[in-house]
């Protein structure tokens, strides 16, 4: 604490010079008797707070030139400085109509007589108004920025050359989960799972002798810390400034979850997508074969009944057998045109026309059609239907093809076994639902085939479409009925699939 | 031994044309074919009666556009519509601009026949149409109300799930409504639903 002493005339003498030497240079200086609260103002402070040389000052015209705000401010601090001694330095604005107040800065202390009583504060007047504008426009711009930096939705850490941050936005609160003040003064490997985290310092190192830029105007995808632990995937770019000969890094920081997940859905969609226009392709094409095939279809139909009915009358022993062996073929060309039908109105509609069936005739007669030379290979096929639960509310074609198709699956699968043994059987798993099985002793599925089973265009066989088992679990679930599949204890593979009962007064 | 009548087959698939011709001449019609409609109508004038048995998707003049021409030129010949991609609302509008019946390829040869016969021994079919549209209508009394509704629903082109909409009832019961009408009008198809309804006077203009 220095206190000014006033010792000698001659000292006053000098002080004066310095005073005047001073007041050329725009400091002016005051005095106040604290018994008078008489104020003595050079020319340079009178002119400073915009008084006359010859209106008399005192410490209450003082106050008055204050603006409203600064005034109890300063008082305080001049009353302390006077009552505990010690220095004072404010800043305040001085009044001036119209237009802003001109900043003035005023530092004094406590000045004692040769018995060491306080008599005066006396002190120094600067104008400060050009400083006060920098600070308040560098003021005005910091903030500017900081709101802008606020609203960025990327985060923003400035760290020195050592990897100790410096500056912390809001976003990038939000994203690691550290508080500002938390932030600020730790090294940045803190926002880092390992083997960044021990290794960020040597990055530093190394960019230091080495100059050489990693990512550094590049940007990367890295992975972030958050301060519970969690790990997420972030975008960074980093940019180097220099500030004062020493070097600073402000990085970008962009959380990339959201875009993950987006892109995973995005994924998902297009896999969804193309499966759907798959289905649609496959609409299209049942539709133009519906009607290429019909054709030909018809016109075998037609010659087959033709003949039928030119050989009806003949006397060849073999007549009788000839013509049934036409109409079987004009069946079958029937079936098939049925077949086509049903498939194209099903995939172009997602419609069927169910009737009440028996499913071990569905079954039987499936079996006999898909499984034609099974007993030749050495197949032993059981079927146990339970006839308590025969009756089905049922597309006969479509489920009849889900049945051939998968008896054939089953037929190729055992082509190979030792043991050959197709089982066929029903039951019942809800009230309204009836359980179809079919289980083979083949060789079961890999657990990695299994998620594929049933999409469209999958499969293991050689020269198989995978269309089969796709369009079986389409026309059950277009029955309101699941559809899955699973390996069973022979080591082949079993699947199930449930229809509609219908009740027995419909 | 051609001796039940004459029929016109109009059809632009060569194949088709041929075996129909064979199965017809074999059944003992007297079948002439023409490759398009066009060239039929142009030799209409010099044509005696007979049955006329048209595709309904060709190029140029096609089944449906035949049957308006026919119907504003007065004819009196019977058309029965053949296809090879049937829907309910082609087989509704066939019916509506007059064709005796309307069939999916491929088909049965006797219904083909029958239908034949039928439309050209016009002479006595009044009663037997008359017992055939009675037999009909015996079916569609066997229908219980919301049967009924769901047919009518069908023979309009409707979906299942649009019927289930309009009377607020399950699809999944709609399908059971609809198998049942299926099985109570002896109807395999869809457009065999439409004709019967046709014939039965429900569906009008």
């Amino acid at each position: 604490m220095t206190n000014i002493t006033r010792s000698s005339s001659a000292d006053a003498v000098g002080k004066e010079h310095f005073r005047l030497r001073i007041e050329g240079f725009g400091v002016g200086t005051w005095d106040l008797d604290l018994s008078t609260r008489e104020l003595e103002w050079s020319d340079t402070t009178r002119s400073l707070f915009g008084i006359g040389r010859d209106t008399p000052v005192t410490y209450e015209l003082f106050l008055s030139l204050l603006e409203p705000q600064d005034r109890d401010r300063t008082e305080q601090a001049i009353k302390r400085a006077a009552e505990v001694g010690g220095n004072f330095d404010v800043s305040f604005r001085v009044g001036r109509t119209p237009g802003p107040g001109q900043w003035i800065r005023v530092r004094g202390g406590l000045v004692k007589d040769e018995a060491g009583a306080s008599r005066h504060l006396s002190g120094i007047v600067l104008d400060i108004d050009e400083e006060k504008l920098l600070e308040e426009a560098l003021r005005t711009r910091e903030n500017h920025l900081r709101s802008i930096l606020d609203t960025v939705p990327d985060a923003m850490i400035v760290i020195d050359g050592n990897g100790i941050m410096q500056f912390f936005s809001t976003a990038a609160e939000r994203l690691f989960g550290h508080a500002e003040q938390e932030a600020i003064g730790k090294n940045v490997s803190e926002l880092m799972p390992h083997p960044d985290r021990e290794r960020h310092d040597g990055y530093l190192a190394r960019y230091r002798s080495t100059g050489e830029r990693h990512i550094i105007g590049i940007g990367r995808i890295v992975t972030g810390k958050r301060r519970d632990g969690t790990t997420f995937p972030m975008h960074l770019t980093i940019g180097e400034m220099q500030s004062g000969g020493v070097p600073y890094f402000t990085g970008f920081v962009r959380d990339l979850t959201e875009h993950q997940q987006t892109q995973a859905q995005l994924q998902e969609l297009q896999s969804e997508l193309v499966h759907v226009s798959r289905l649609s392709a496959m609409g299209e094409m049942a539709s133009a074969l519906a009607h290429e095939l019909n054709q030909p279809l018809a016109a075998i139909s037609n010659y087959m009944k033709g003949s039928r009915r030119l050989l009806s009358g003949s006397l060849d022993p073999n007549t009788p057998k000839i013509e049934t062996a036409m109409d079987r073929a004009a069946e079958q060309a029937l079936r098939a045109g049925q077949i086509i039908r049903r498939l194209r109105d099903f995939v172009s509609r997602g419609e069927s026309e169910k009737r009440v069936e028996s499913l071990s005739k569905l079954i039987e007669e499936a079996g006999a059609l898909g499984l034609a030379g099974a007993r030749e290979q050495n197949i032993q096929l059981r079927f146990n239907l339970n006839p308590e639960f025969d009756l089905v509310l049922v597309d006969r074609v479509q489920i009849q093809q889900v049945l051939v198709n998968l008896f054939r699956n089953a037929l190729e699968a055992m082509a190979q076994s030792p043991q050959r043994e197709l089982i066929a059987s029903n039951g019942k798993v809800a009230d309204d639902m009836i359980e179809v099985v079919v289980s083979d002793t083949g060789t079961g599925f890999h657990d990695d085939v299994k998620p594929n089973l049933f999409q469209t265009f999958f499969t293991t066989k050689a020269t198989g479409m995978g269309v089969g088992l796709s369009i079986s679990r389409s026309i059950i679930e277009a029955h309101g009925g699941r559809m899955w599949a699973e390996n069973n204890a022979a080591g082949g593979a079993t699947f199930r699939f449930t229809l509609p009962a219908a009740s027995n007064e419909s | 031994m051609a001796d039940k009548g004459k029929v016109y087959v109009i059809d632009d698939d060569e194949a088709m044309r041929d075996s129909l011709n064979f199965l017809l001449d074999s059944a003992n019609f007297k079948v002439t074919l023409f490759e398009t409609a066009l060239s039929f109508l142009e030799a209409l004038p010099g044509l005696d009666f007979g049955c006329v048995v048209s595709d309904v998707r060709m190029p140029g003049l096609d089944g449906i556009e035949l049957l308006k021409r026919m119907k504003a030129g007065n004819s009196t010949f019977p058309i029965v519509i053949m296809t090879g991609h049937g829907d309910v609302p082609l087989a509704v509008e066939a019916m509506k601009l007059g064709a005796v019946d309307f069939l999916e390829k491929p088909f049965e040869d006797d219904r083909l026949i029958g239908m034949i016969d039928a439309a050209i021994r016009q002479a006595e079919p009044a009663a037997k149409s008359e017992a055939v549209t009675l037999d009909i209508a015996s079916r569609i009394a066997t229908l219980s109300p919301r049967e009924r509704q769901v047919m009518d629903g069908l023979i309009a082109g409707l979906s299942n799930k649009l019927i289930a909409r309009d009377y607020d009832i399950s699809p999944r019961t709609i399908e059971v409504y609809r198998a049942n009408v299926m099985t109570k009008m002896q109807a395999n198809s869809l457009s065999e639903l439409v004709r019967l309804a046709m014939r039965a006077g429900i569906l009008n203009d």
